[in-house]
């Protein structure tokens, strides 16, 4: 997640053209990429409440089980 | 019709208060709701906690008068979240109580660090506090025509009315109508801007290209300094982490799995209101038009309103107004019992009292600091007129991510972490960043007139949270202490709520 955020903060801050330059008429690539920044975080933590879910709890409980 | 729609909105959730007080006999109940809120509730009552007046009306107007370097501001609210999730709520849920400081102290000396937890937290309230009452007194007085003086005291007696007999319960309540309120309202304004353009977002950017140039679609002067960029990112991303009266939402969850659930909720939730803002933005900066955004606010604060105004009539402004105060309303309750939570839990029952006061005890001198703080919001409202709502903001979220932020994920995660390192860390972060502030270029130049500022960037982060972390670190090795060590077994078992080990 840090990843892509900072690549999109550093690409604000070191390379504007790129960022304002039209994928089609009236989408730029920074709008577009802001948005993906969002969904990434949505897949990203729908991804790891899927594993909490399944893995890490079934595990915890095996622990507790042992005790 | 605007009056009409208020008083709706403020005799209801007065309403949920009173059945709500009836409900809050316990501590427990006025910091916690008693730890009975469901996933979703808190998903829902996180997010009313989150999108605050800079969201809504400072965003959307950022968006309308800069085109794309307001939407930075949009994305960087939402990043934070992640990192709640991943590193924060779980554990937080499992090893504390009422505050975040419960966390910090857990195997630490109490008394020290709690005192540099209070003053923490107190700093990112009052500034937090600031942007919500500046935006509230400004949009009644848009609205009724109301001095702004009394503005800000009408909003700190009502949030006082449901803080006070209320407590956790009344706002999460009103949390929760409120940001289905923000959520549904929010929506329905961009559906009516985007029905002028056939439905098609593009249709509206090319607009907005062809009216201003296609330079508000991509990164303009707002953020000229690359540092500026990284300083006010990595402030946004970590400050949520380590914001008061979000960290204290966790404590109203049964479990840990549910503090899971809720963070995927309220992110949820956040993030399909973020994507809004962008159809907000530049729907009023083409629908409504730069002029006449700034004729009325010079900020941009009044974009939102404007915009459901141009679209839908009196009758819509009302309703869209009426949920932006809703809005503050929610946030600035939240603050002010997060904020009362750490004046009475952490400094009068643990430090003056090392921990033993009765229940009757805690609750009456919560509900002291309670009205302490409401009158301090009113003050400071007073005092901080005219302020930028998102940049005051933006500052909470520094200070947050400087003072606490560090201290809490050290205390969690480190082995060797010590009292005096959790102390001065917290002290140094809290420090700092109030001083960078203070010699910014937004005070320097922009509000004391001087010619130069002595630090060169307008928010902190870059500096302040790596050198807290850098003095809890260097203190901890330094002076060593063995007791906390021995006890950060018992922390690994309760972050995965596992009884720990007889020793």
């Amino acid at each position: 997640m840090m990843l892509f955020y900072f690549g999109f903060i550093l690409l604000v801050a070191y390379d504007k053209p790129l960022l304002g330059s039209l994928v089609v008429p009236g989408l730029s690539l920074g709008i577009l990429l802001g948005a993906f920044v969002i969904v990434a975080a949505w897949v990203l933590i729908w991804i790891y409440v899927r594993w909490a879910n399944k893995h890490y709890d079934t595990a915890i409980e095996t622990l507790r089980g042992e005790q | 019709m605007t009056a009409l729609f208020f008083f709706v909105f403020i005799a209801f959730s007065l309403g949920v208060t009173y059945v709500a007080a009836r409900r809050t006999h316990s501590a427990a109940h006025f910091y916690t709701a008693g730890g009975r809120v469901t996933g979703l509730q808190n998903g829902l009552a996180l997010a009313g906690d989150y999108m605050s007046a800079a969201s809504f009306l400072g965003i959307a107007g950022l968006v309308a008068l800069s085109g794309f370097d307001g939407l930075i501001y949009s994305i960087g609210f939402l990043v934070g979240w992640p990192v709640v999730m991943f590193l924060i709520a779980e554990p937080l849920r499992n090893l504390g109580k009422y505050t975040f400081a419960d966390v910090v102290a857990f195997r630490l000396r109490q008394a020290p660090v709690r005192v540099a937890a209070a003053i923490g937290s107190l700093a990112v309230v009052s500034f937090y506090l600031i942007a919500q009452m500046v935006g509230a007194g400004n949009l009644i007085r848009l609205l009724f025509g109301l001095e702004y003086e009394l503005a800000v005291m009408i909003v700190g007696a009502v949030m006082l009315a449901y803080v006070l007999f209320g407590g956790m319960m009344a706002t999460t309540w009103v949390q929760i109508i409120k940001a289905v309120l923000l959520l549904s309202g929010a929506f329905l304004l961009a559906v009516m801007a985007l029905s002028r353009f056939g439905f098609n977002p593009l249709a509206l950017f090319r607009a907005a290209a062809d009216q201003y140039g296609v330079a508000v679609l991509g990164p303009g002067r707002l953020v000229s300094n690359p540092f500026d960029a990284m300083s006010l990112g990595l402030a946004l991303m970590l400050g949520t982490a380590g914001l008061p009266h979000i960290l204290m939402r966790f404590y109203t969850v049964p479990d840990a799995k549910t503090a899971r659930s809720s963070v995927s909720y309220a992110t949820a939730f956040i993030g399909f209101f973020y994507l809004l803002t962008f159809i907000l933005g530049f729907g009023a900066m083409v629908l409504v038009g730069q002029p006449a955004i700034r004729a009325i606010d010079a900020g941009g604060n009044m974009a939102a309103p404007l915009l459901a105004k141009a679209v839908g009539g009196d009758a819509f402004l009302g309703f869209i107004s009426a949920v932006a105060f809703a809005t503050i309303l929610a946030v600035v309750a939240g603050l002010t019992l997060a904020g009362a939570a750490t004046l009475s839990h952490d400094l009068w029952v643990n430090v003056v009292r090392h921990g033993d006061a009765s229940e009757l005890e805690q609750l009456r001198v919560a509900r002291a600091s309670t009205i302490v703080l409401g009158v301090l919001a009113i003050v400071l409202g007073i005092v901080f007129k005219g302020q930028n709502v998102a940049y005051m903001v933006g500052l909470a979220f520094a200070i947050a991510a400087s003072a606490n932020f560090p201290a809490l994920l050290l205390s969690m995660f480190w082995r060797r972490f010590t009292t005096r390192a959790a102390q001065m860390s917290m002290l140094a972060g809290t420090a700092s960043s109030l001083i960078l502030i203070y010699l910014s270029p937004t005070i320097q130049i922009d509000i004391l007139k001087n010619a130069a500022a002595s630090f060169p960037l307008r928010n902190p982060g870059l500096v302040s949270i790596p050198l807290s972390f850098a003095v809890a670190i260097a203190v901890a090795r330094l002076w060593p202490e063995p007791e906390a060590e021995a006890r950060f077994a018992e922390v690994e078992h309760r972050v995965h709520a596992i009884p720990a080990p007889r020793s």
